[in-house]
């Protein structure tokens, strides 16, 4: 801390036994190994005379402190003589603010901790369920008012969740579509019935991934997102201010967001169905195919109902990637990790809510014939 | 006795020009230096340039032009490494306690000595609760902060600034935000800090009871000036000084102050 004063090495000098004298400037920047020397003391009384020490600050009295305390705990009592005049306040500072070591809180017991962990995943249930029914309600309110419906944030948002999202979308799926024409053209050509490459690709894009897909780039795009920005308005204490203002958030905040993804995932699932389609046309006419051969094998084998199908769970994807977000990003702590610790909940939660209910749908569709 | 000299001034500020690129300078000509051990104020009302002059002394922002001398060595001259060199050399005190969100308190100390330092665990245990016990925060070692008052969060950030004992702590409105009783303990431990560690600090603080009970000197900037208004003690901006600027800062503090007010 005083500069000024010399700054020679830091070391302790054995003198009678049990004494050893205490040499050089003592600070945070001492080697951990000069206290080896107290590690194999055998019990009785040591002292430590600090009378030539040079400088001295807190860090330093926190070492000889500590080193009081660990040998205190073998049996070995440490006494200490008082350092020269100059470093007394400092000593006596240090010596007089520290208690005893502070121990962590034990960890809880295995029962507790699982008890713990049960009435969580309980109340984020409840929780989630009294969301949706609020959610519900405010949805039934649009359909007998819709006039009262945030308009224009609603369309912001579209513009920010959907059309921005068009370019990477379409990317995504064409790609996707190009793989899975080639991986499997390579296969089928050797039986010669490369030409079903065109069905294959047409129905996994229109009835499963195409929507998958897209769902899957708006939780990354805007379901993180949303939980971010509600995290962040909770943490800021916005959601209160509109609270006490006498609004309600799940209906002016999440109902636009709700309906911007609601409504817009399908149009999303057409184009990225297209882009698609057309990474699957790419491979086919490298192939030797000519262009129309594709769009007539695949209009020979996909109807209405695979479209259909596929736009419905679009339709609910959307509302289950916005409803998540939204809800992950309203129940987050406070503070900045709670908002990163909302947004991952919301992209993991949404990930997994659409794997179930993606599967649910495909037993659903093979029942009900569709 | 020259080396004497320039250590018995961890902070030498001379012609700064405080401001942010491409935007003209909000402060021009700033010169001013912190003595050892010494309690050192930047005043003036809002957005005079003071949090960005902090920004400069703390090595975070470039200055336009002027020079920064820490404990001697020119803040500006280098980056990376050397600047770095001397960033350990002070502490910083953000308006908000800046703690790191998901570390307990004894960790948000420990921190720094465990990245600087080569000392064993256990010490860096005992020497991290010893910074804490000093701010009056024996028992909370292990809370996050999320969990304490804003009183308690600053007092943790000041136990952090302290970690690596630096001879000079910037503090930025210690007692914003923080009831009487609080903020004038805050005031009791810096001054115990600078007396017995020959601290020197650097504190941004509109408070009037702060400022008269704690600072050694202070500076008033001002923004119609671009400059500094007025130097010295607080009882000759108080009183003494013939600076409009100070007249009408300290008055209007006090006017909020005078008894009688608010029956």
């Amino acid at each position: 801390m005083i500069e000024s004063q010399n700054h020679s090495p830091f070391r302790i000098e054995p003198a009678e036994p049990g004494r050893f004298v205490l040499k050089g400037s003592l600070n945070a920047h001492v080697p951990s190994k000069v206290w080896d020397v107290f590690s194999k003391f055998p019990r009785g009384q040591v002292r430590l005379d600090l009378a030539s020490i040079s400088s001295l600050d807190l860090n330093g009295a926190a070492q000889l402190l500590w080193l009081r305390e660990r040998l205190r705990r073998r049996g070995v009592a440490a006494e200490f003589t008082d350092p020269p005049g100059n470093l007394i306040p400092i000593w006596r500072l240090a010596v007089d603010t520290l208690g005893p070591p502070a121990d962590p809180p034990p960890r809880p017991h295995f029962f507790e901790r699982m008890g713990r962990i049960h009435s969580e995943v309980w109340a984020d249930f409840l929780s989630m369920a009294a969301f949706l029914g609020e959610l519900l309600s405010h949805l039934l309110g649009f359909l007998v008012r819709p006039w009262r419906l945030r308009w224009a944030d609603t369309f912001f948002l579209i513009e920010q969740a959907v059309i921005d999202a068009l370019p990477v979308t379409a990317l995504v799926a064409f790609l996707v579509g190009l793989i899975l024409a080639f991986q499997s053209a390579m296969f089928m050509r050797l039986f010669g019935v490369d030409i079903f490459v065109a069905d294959l690709v047409g129905l996994a894009l229109i009835r499963e991934l195409g929507t998958l897909l897209t769902a899957i780039v708006l939780t990354g795009r805007s379901g993180s997102a949303f939980s971010a920005e509600l995290g962040a308005m909770k943490a800021n204490q916005e959601i209160d201010a509109f609270v006490t203002m006498g609004l309600s958030p799940s209906r002016d905040l999440v109902l636009p967001r709700v309906m911007a993804l609601t409504m817009a995932t399908p149009f999303l699932t057409i184009l990225a169905n297209f882009a698609g389609l057309l990474g699957g046309n790419v491979v086919m006419v490298t192939l030797g195919h000519p262009i129309i051969v594709f769009w007539e094998e695949l209009s020979g084998h996909i109807d209405l109902s695979d479209v259909m199908t596929g736009l419905f769970k679009a339709f609910v994807f959307g509302f289950t990637v916005a409803t998540i977000g939204c809800q992950r990003g309203l129940a987050a702590g406070n503070g900045p990790t709670a908002v990163g610790q909302a947004t991952t909940h919301g992209v993991v939660t949404n990930i997994i809510v659409l794997a179930v209910l993606d599967s649910l749908f495909a037993i659903l569709f093979y029942v009900a014939n569709w | 006795m020259d080396l004497e000299t320039k250590i018995h001034y961890p902070l030498v500020v001379t012609g700064l020009e405080v401001g942010y690129p491409d935007a003209p300078p909000l402060l021009t000509n700033v010169s001013f230096s912190v003595a050892e051990g010494e309690i050192f104020g930047l005043l003036g009302p809002s957005g005079c340039g003071k949090s960005t002059l902090l920004r400069h002394l703390v090595g975070l922002e470039p200055a336009k032009t002027g020079k920064i001398e820490l404990f001697g060595q020119n803040l500006w001259a280098h980056d990376g490494a050397y600047l770095d060199r001397i960033r350990r050399k002070f502490g910083v005190m953000y308006q908000g306690g800046a703690l790191f969100g998901d570390l307990n308190l004894i960790d948000n100390v420990s921190l720094p000595l465990i990245e600087f330092t080569d000392l064993p665990q256990g010490a860096i245990k005992a020497a991290a609760q010893l910074k804490l016990a000093l701010v009056g925060l024996t028992g909370f070692e292990y809370y996050l902060p999320a969990s304490l008052s804003g009183g308690m969060q600053k007092r943790a950030a000041i136990a952090r600034a302290l970690a690596l004992e630096p001879g000079l702590l910037f503090l930025d409105e210690p007692s914003a935000g923080l009831d009487p009783v609080t903020s004038s303990e805050l005031d009791n431990l810096i001054m115990t800090l600078a007396r017995n560690l020959s601290l020197s600090f650097v504190i941004v603080t509109h408070e009037l009871h702060s400022i008269m009970a704690t600072l050694d000197r202070a500076i008033l900037l001002d923004k119609g000036k671009k400059g500094i208004a007025a130097m010295g003690t607080p009882h000759f901006l108080a009183h003494e000084s013939d600076s409009p600027e100070a007249a009408i800062f300290f008055r209007r503090e006090e006017s909020l102050l005078a008894p009688g007010k608010n029956k």
